[in-house]
């Protein structure tokens, strides 16, 4: 098996194919300030592709900021449900289920942060369609390695488009995805931490590989 | 499978990790090094004009686009500070030869990711780069069992150390190449904790922690035994045992 499997890669029987509170207080103190809630309501509804805001980056800025924000509440919404599916499908034992349920904790606990960031601005959960890696086991561990993966390389791959008191938190959030995707690589038998530097991917990138597991049904 | 709980939390601290009644000189210690660091990095600001040159390429990462700030210069030494102490402790065990099985392809995975950070930072900093403490490890590199709570505890300090550190980096060549490690000590901490039967992730939100924070923290190992020499730039670590 390769060691870095893509989104591509997971989908062994082709169906993809078709298919706050433990925050700093500073660094809440700091989102609060930055008024998220005020501003051009950009992304709110915008424009999507895969169910994914499309953004278009310039200088670090409260109205990108949202956009950015919006697009990690996307992937966190995802992550959190895969979890919450798996978790309540039942075909998880061992220490699988363990990971689901604790990890599952977690993405849920990033989309609380990021909804109470975004305030009004946030965007809608998306619907979900996962072709079964849910009810799997051998199909679940794979494809919870990939979106850790992903989620470690879009998180890193926004550090530079958003402003300090964002980074802030991002910086919070993005070394619990790696541990989350060292965890899972280690069940799975891969090496934990593959690189000396772990690759950031831009928003296209992460979104090209997103929308291409058809996870995202809108 | 392992246990593993939420509840369950990080059973000791760098404090306990030193075991033989070092803590006493470390205070002593830790003054020495901020006090020479201090110094040093003023130097290093003053000398360089606060710039880094415009080859500071971060090994094979980001585009060294912008120049660094002094205070990036700063930063970037303290990680580098970090770094080597992490090099030299899984070098330094590896070496000792009282590793097996999962532990051993741990410290040898490991040791080579932290001496990759020790290039690229070195790399990045040219002739600013700070020169290596030297350090004693005070047998935590010749027992199986102090080696894993110690990596353990070194690893979630290099989390919080860069967590901290993010948001203070001004130039995005530098954030690049920070955020590129940060992931991957955390990657390193999830290893080590599963090894070690704690939990992997354990909580939502990883802290972060300041340069003081970290520096306190380190100092009271004892395992630095002499401060960065300014006079020897580019030095490799060396081993006590």
């Amino acid at each position: 098996m390769p060691e870095h499997l893509t989104l591509e890669t997971v989908d062994v029987d082709g169906t993809v194919r078709q298919a706050y509170e433990d925050l700093p207080s500073s660094t809440r103190r700091g989102l609060l300030q930055r008024g998220l809630v005020a501003g051009g309501a950009v992304a709110a509804a915008g424009v999507t592709i895969g169910g994914l805001p499309k953004l278009a980056i310039g200088a670090p800025g409260p109205a990108q900021d949202t956009k950015i924000l919006n697009f990690a509440l996307t992937l966190e919404y995802l992550e959190a449900e895969f979890y919450t599916r798996a978790t309540a499908s039942g075909a998880l034992s061992g220490e699988l289920a363990e990971f689901s349920r604790i990890v599952g904790a977690h993405e849920r606990a990033h989309v609380a942060f990021l909804k109470k960031a975004l305030g009004a601005k946030a965007v809608a959960k998306p619907t979900f369609d996962f072709k079964g890696t849910t009810e799997n086991q051998a199909k679940f561990a794979a494809t919870a390695q990939v979106l850790e993966d992903t989620g470690v390389a879009a998180y890193n791959g926004q550090g530079a488009n958003v402003t300090k008191p964002i980074l802030a938190a991002a910086a919070s959030i993005v070394s619990v995805e790696a541990r989350h995707a060292a965890w899972i690589r280690d069940i799975n038998r891969k090496l934990p931490a593959p690189v000396a530097f772990d690759q950031a991917k831009t928003q296209q990138q992460i979104l090209s590989a997103v929308t291409a597991t058809g996870f995202i049904q809108g | 499978m392992t246990n593993i709980t939420d509840e369950k939390t990080l059973p000791f601290t760098l404090e306990e990790v030193d075991k033989d009644g070092a803590i006493a000189e470390a205070h002593e210690t830790l003054e020495r090094f901020a006090d020479s660091r201090a110094s040093f990095l003023k130097k290093a600001a003053l000398a360089t004009g606060g710039v880094i040159g415009g080859g500071a390429a971060l090994g094979a990462l980001a585009s060294p686009a912008g120049a660094a700030t002094s205070g990036d210069v700063a930063i970037l030494n303290y990680a580098l500070t970090l770094e080597y102490l992490e090099a030299a402790f899984y070098t330094e065990a590896g070496r000792m030869g009282v590793l097996n099985g999962p532990l051993a392809q741990f410290a040898r995975v490991v040791g080579q990711h932290e001496r990759a950070h020790v290039a690229a930072l070195k790399k990045a900093l040219g002739s600013a780069a700070v020169a290596s403490p030297t350090f004693d490890f005070k047998g935590t590199t010749e027992d199986a069992t102090a080696f894993r709570q110690t990596a353990q505890v070194l690893e979630d300090t290099g989390v919080m150390a860069y967590a901290g550190q993010a948001p203070r980096v001004a130039s995005n060549a530098v954030l690049a190449a920070a955020l590129a490690i940060h992931t991957v000590e955390a990657r390193h901490a999830s290893w080590i904790r599963h090894l070690n039967d704690a939990p992997p992730a354990p909580r939502a939100f990883d802290q972060p922690r300041s340069m003081e924070q970290v520096l306190a923290a380190v100092g009271r190992t004892g395992f630095i035994t002499r401060a960065p020499q300014t006079t020897m730039p580019g030095g490799s670590p060396r081993f006590t045992g």
